[in-house]
């Protein structure tokens, strides 16, 4: 199959920029192993929520001394952080990425998704007091604040945008909560929840009152152990609401703020607001471990936008071989049912996450390889014992594992590079989790990350393929779809070498 | 070659002797080489659970607990023996294998250990023997047509039949037809007026399986005409039953003797030619479950597989490859469109949708949802036809609402059950293209001359 793009990964990255492609008139082909990240994510966009600690010591902007650059800290304002370049460790991928592509992807991210899946942050986006994090100087506007969100373990979290569902979830000082637990939901305990939120204070100061409350919601009938997903089916439909609303009827108290595990309706994400309305209290989420219902809306919204707007969606598809001409990436061959399918483009991006998803890979032997395409990884040595030595050290509470920081270095264009520093691959251009320089658990910025390095590809892609008419053509991708009569196959093949006979198999 | 001794120590065959102990204990079926291979990836399981959230059986009904307890997590305790009953609700569709992120092979695993426990229980229903019997169908059937249709469009028949076989009452049921495909083709004047030369293209093998020779004659017709319109010289071998109702009913030894029948047929009408389906159910048997779920090794099946293609994944590379004549009709319409689980378990994209919508004015719009529900013969099941229908619902819905004169649908049992449960005529993709190129009336939408 030929199209203008493939893009490799079904994760957050994955459909950002396969989206981004197909609004801008390109013919997209999203090959996938299987179901991306999105549905084990928390349903939330990340940014930057904090540097040091596992995530290895900060930039020399963080501190002089290498024991203040470890301490860990909270990011009150990420894109500040990341437009202070000398926060962030060297290596790390929102150097290359940058403030502008980052803001940019994740406000595209919000719209694409829309306002009753993910509120986006307007405010503060300008002004600020130009003194940044840990004192360094910020060139433009402080940016929108982090929020706080409880965790399901009444821990709490930094997180930049968060669904309406959990708008109510965000802890404010003073603020009293009425944490309820769902007896046959066993990844949530509301005392464990309420005990460690009335425990803790909060990251800028202040304190919650939190108190504990479990009722016996059955979810399906006759079943006393049903996960995240049954809950959130049950309560898309209208009697699941109120079957929940009347186990809670006269139980809060006036002020108190009702916080819930993140089951509030899969298909209808405006099942918060009707339960806060039967209540007379404001409702929130809290966001559980997968699988993950918030996280679970975004991947419907995405599949289906996907799906509608006619991005060939490939899933089963493992990325088993690639094609190089002339140092070009030309194809790459996804196992299928019978016999392998080639897929040929103009541009290819990788998005396939990184160990976890078993894009990148490491053997008993220390050698570590990008299983995809097979790109040169930073942060790694070619002798397998040393990568043996420094990437994983069996000190738990010791210095930070090395492994997290491996991966693809990027360009600002996010073309991978050689140890050398230059292209290591024309054609293809790398985002994600994927991406070499980063702890994303310990720094919370994971999406951040993802959305910020499809905007960079996506732009240096689109000036590649569309020439003159890029970036985007008016009209998106109706107009395209109208100009070619659906997908037109000529585009892509014209942009794709013809000559599969001089193809020089590499590798 | 194909190894007969194998065959003859799968469980539905008579287990005589000491290979047939090893198969009452389920012991063949961990030695297979699939089997091996489908238990290696279970490794991989990371409980990460994207499959249950899949599944469209867990959603709707508690006698199936998922397919990562019933897959990965139960199978590291079968060695050989089945666990529990609760196997059996699982539908075969495939949908966690091809979601699952780590690659396990979580549908595979199920449809062995199941078989394994039917070989176990000694339990293969009668019905479900019968059932499998496909071809047999076809052939008792047509020469009666309109006294079998009859029969099974009869309420105290079904009743009984329900009662006494335990196949659903109310379940769809193929609709014998007057004449057989081999009865058209032997009457039938080729057309000469092609759109390009006929048979400037060279021949290719059309694969029908049991329903498109009997049941579906009407879409084996219109994909060697379109075939033939384009240039192809179509060759039509005599050919039997692929084994996939045997082979999701349990019964490997039964489907994998078919399967290697018909793959020395299909050989036979020429070799090196591109095979080509219009029932996207059994072309997916010939290029996945009988290598990942039964493991058949044999000559022909590995010489058949890599050439057989679904029709509109033929035709999608054809235009691909800019191969494919534009030359088509306007139809003004906007219908719904279900990729079956069994085509997507081919992992290559929903080739129909991209062909449909070449034809000026033809919108679809993708159903969105797993399964029908039917799952080759588990909708029809006395015990199951609920948990099909209550799978299939929302397909239903949707059907009717987007166009309630027709909806589009690539396998043969998934059209059945669409077209009774939703009340809305439901044609393979093949009909769409056909009436473009100008060779019929679009059922439903265009007036019939």
């Amino acid at each position: 199959m030929s199209s203008d793009v493939v893009v490799i990964g079904a994760g957050i990255s994955g459909y950002a920029a396969a989206l981004r492609l197909r609004h801008a008139g390109a013919t997209v082909t999203l090959v996938t192993k299987g179901m991306g990240g999105l549905a084990l994510s928390p349903g939330t966009v990340d940014v930057l929520g904090r540097l040091g600690g596992a995530a290895g010591p900060a930039g020399p902007g963080a501190g002089a001394g290498a024991d203040e650059r470890s301490a860990r800290r909270a990011i009150t304002h990420p894109y500040a952080a990341i437009d202070a370049s000398d926060l962030l460790p060297q290596g790390h991928p929102y150097r290359a990425i940058g403030r502008r592509a980052t803001e940019a992807g994740v406000d595209r991210f919000a719209a694409l998704v829309g306002p009753d899946l993910l509120t986006a942050r307007p405010d503060c986006a300008a002004g600020g007091t130009g003194a940044g994090e840990g004192g360094s100087t910020v060139n433009a506007g402080e940016g929108p604040a982090n929020l706080w969100l409880p965790t399901a373990l009444g821990a709490v979290r930094p997180t930049l945008l968060v669904q309406p569902s959990m708008a109510a979830s965000v802890l404010r000082d003073g603020g009293r909560y009425l944490v309820v637990g769902l007896a046959r939901l066993k990844d949530f305990t509301a005392e464990l929840v309420a005990g460690n939120l009335n425990r803790g204070e909060l990251p800028g100061g202040g304190r919650v009152q939190a108190r504990a409350l479990t009722v016996d919601f059955e979810a399906r009938a006759g079943e006393s152990d049903t996960n995240a997903v049954g809950h959130a089916r049950a309560l898309d439909d209208p009697s699941g609401i109120d079957h929940l609303a009347r186990l809670l009827d006269g139980k809060v108290r006036d002020g108190e703020t009702v916080l819930l595990p993140a089951v509030l309706g899969l298909d209808r994400p405006g099942v918060f607001r009707e339960l806060a309305e039967r209540l007379g209290a404001p409702v929130g989420e809290i966001p559980l471990v997968p699988p993950s219902v918030p996280g679970l809306r975004l991947e419907h919204r995405l599949d289906r936008l996907a799906m509608a707007e006619r991005v060939r969606v490939v899933m089963g598809g493992r990325v088993v071989d690639r094609q190089v001409e002339r140092g070009r990436l030309v194809s790459v061959t996804s196992a299928a049912a019978g016999r392998p399918l080639r897929h040929r483009a103009g541009a290819f991006i990788l998005a396939a996450g990184g160990f976890e998803s078993g894009a990148l890979a490491i053997d008993s032997y220390g050698t570590v390889t990008d299983t995809v395409l097979g790109l040169p990884l930073a942060g790694v040595s070619a002798d397998g014992e040393e990568n043996l030595r420094r990437l994983i050290h069996r000190d738990y509470w010791g210095a930070p594992q090395g492994l997290f920081r491996v991966g693809v270095a990027v360009d600002e264009c996010m073309r991978p590079l050689g140890p050398d520093g230059t292209a290591a691959l024309a054609g293809v251009h790398a985002v994600g989790g994927v991406l070499a320089g980063a702890v994303r658990w310990s720094e919370k910025s994971g999406e951040g990350i993802a959305l910020g390095s499809a905007e960079a590809a996506c732009d240096a892609v689109l000036t590649e393929l569309g020439g003159a008419d890029s970036p985007e053509r008016a009209g998106g991708v109706q107009a395209a779809r109208a100009d070619t009569g659906g997908h037109d196959p000529d585009a892509g093949a014209a942009k794709t070498p013809e000559s599969e006979d001089n193809l020089e198999e590499q590798d | 070659m194909f190894d007969v001794d194998t065959l003859a120590q799968r469980w539905d065959l008579p287990l005589p002797g000491k290979g047939g102990q090893r198969v009452v204990s389920g012991a063949a079926a961990v030695e297979t080489a699939a089997h091996s291979l489908a238990r290696a990836s279970l490794d991989c399981c990371v409980k990460c659970t994207i499959c249950e959230t899949a599944c469209p059986v867990m959603a709707v009904t508690d006698l199936f607990p998922g397919p990562k307890f019933v897959g990965p997590q139960a199978e590291r305790y079968r060695n050989g023996q089945s666990v529990d009953h609760s196997i059996d609700y699982c539908s075969s569709c495939g949908t966690c294998t091809r979601v699952c992120p780590q690659g396990v092979k979580i549908a595979e695993l199920n449809n062995q250990a199941r078989a394994v426990m039917r070989a176990q229980n000694k339990a293969v229903p009668v019905r479900d023997r019968l059932i499998t019997q496909t071809t047999l169908m076809g052939k008792v059937m047509t020469p009666i047509a309109p006294l079998a249709n009859a029969a099974l469009a009869n309420r105290p028949i079904r009743v009984l039949m329900e009662k006494t076989v335990g196949v659903h009452r109310d379940a769809p049921m193929p609709h014998a037809q007057p004449q057989s495909l081999a009865g058209w083709l032997r009457r039938r004047t080729k057309r000469t007026d092609t759109l390009v030369p006929a048979g400037s293209r060279g021949p290719i093998v059309f694969f029908h399986g049991c329903a498109g020779g009997y049941f579906e004659v009407e879409t084996s017709k219109r994909a060697i005409e379109v075939l033939e319109h384009i240039g192809y010289e179509v060759i039509i071998p005599k050919q039997g039953c692929c084994g996939l109702a045997a082979q999701s009913n349990g019964l490997y030894g039964q489907a994998s003797a078919s399967l290697v029948r018909l793959c020395e047929q299909l050989t036979a009408a020429g070799k090196d030619l591109t095979i080509v389906s219009s029932s996207g159910s059994c072309a997916g048997m010939l290029k996945h479950e009988a290598h990942e779920i039964m493991g058949v090794e044999a000559q022909a099946l590995a010489d058949v597989s890599p050439r057989t293609m679904e029709l509109s994944e033929f035709l999608r590379d054809l235009d691909d490859a800019g191969e494919l004549p534009h030359r088509f009709r306007r139809i003004d319409a906007t219908v719904a469109y279900h990729a079956p689980c069994q085509l997507k378990g081919q992992n290559m994209g929903m080739p129909a949708i991209e062909l449909m919508e070449l034809v000026p004015g033809f919108n679809v719009v993708e159903s969105g949802r797993a399964c029908c529900g039917i799952a080759g013969t588990y909708g029809l099941k006395k015990e199951k036809y609920e948990v099909a229908q209550a799978v299939g619902g929302p397909l239903f819905d949707i059907v009717r609402e987007v166009n309630p004169n027709l909806a589009v649908c690539d396998t043969e049992t998934c059209r059945w059950q669409i077209e009774q449960s939703s009340g809305v005529k439901t044609v393979h993709p093949i009909w769409v293209l056909h009436a473009a190129y100008g060779l019929s009336r679009l059922a439903g939408i265009e007036p019939q001359p």
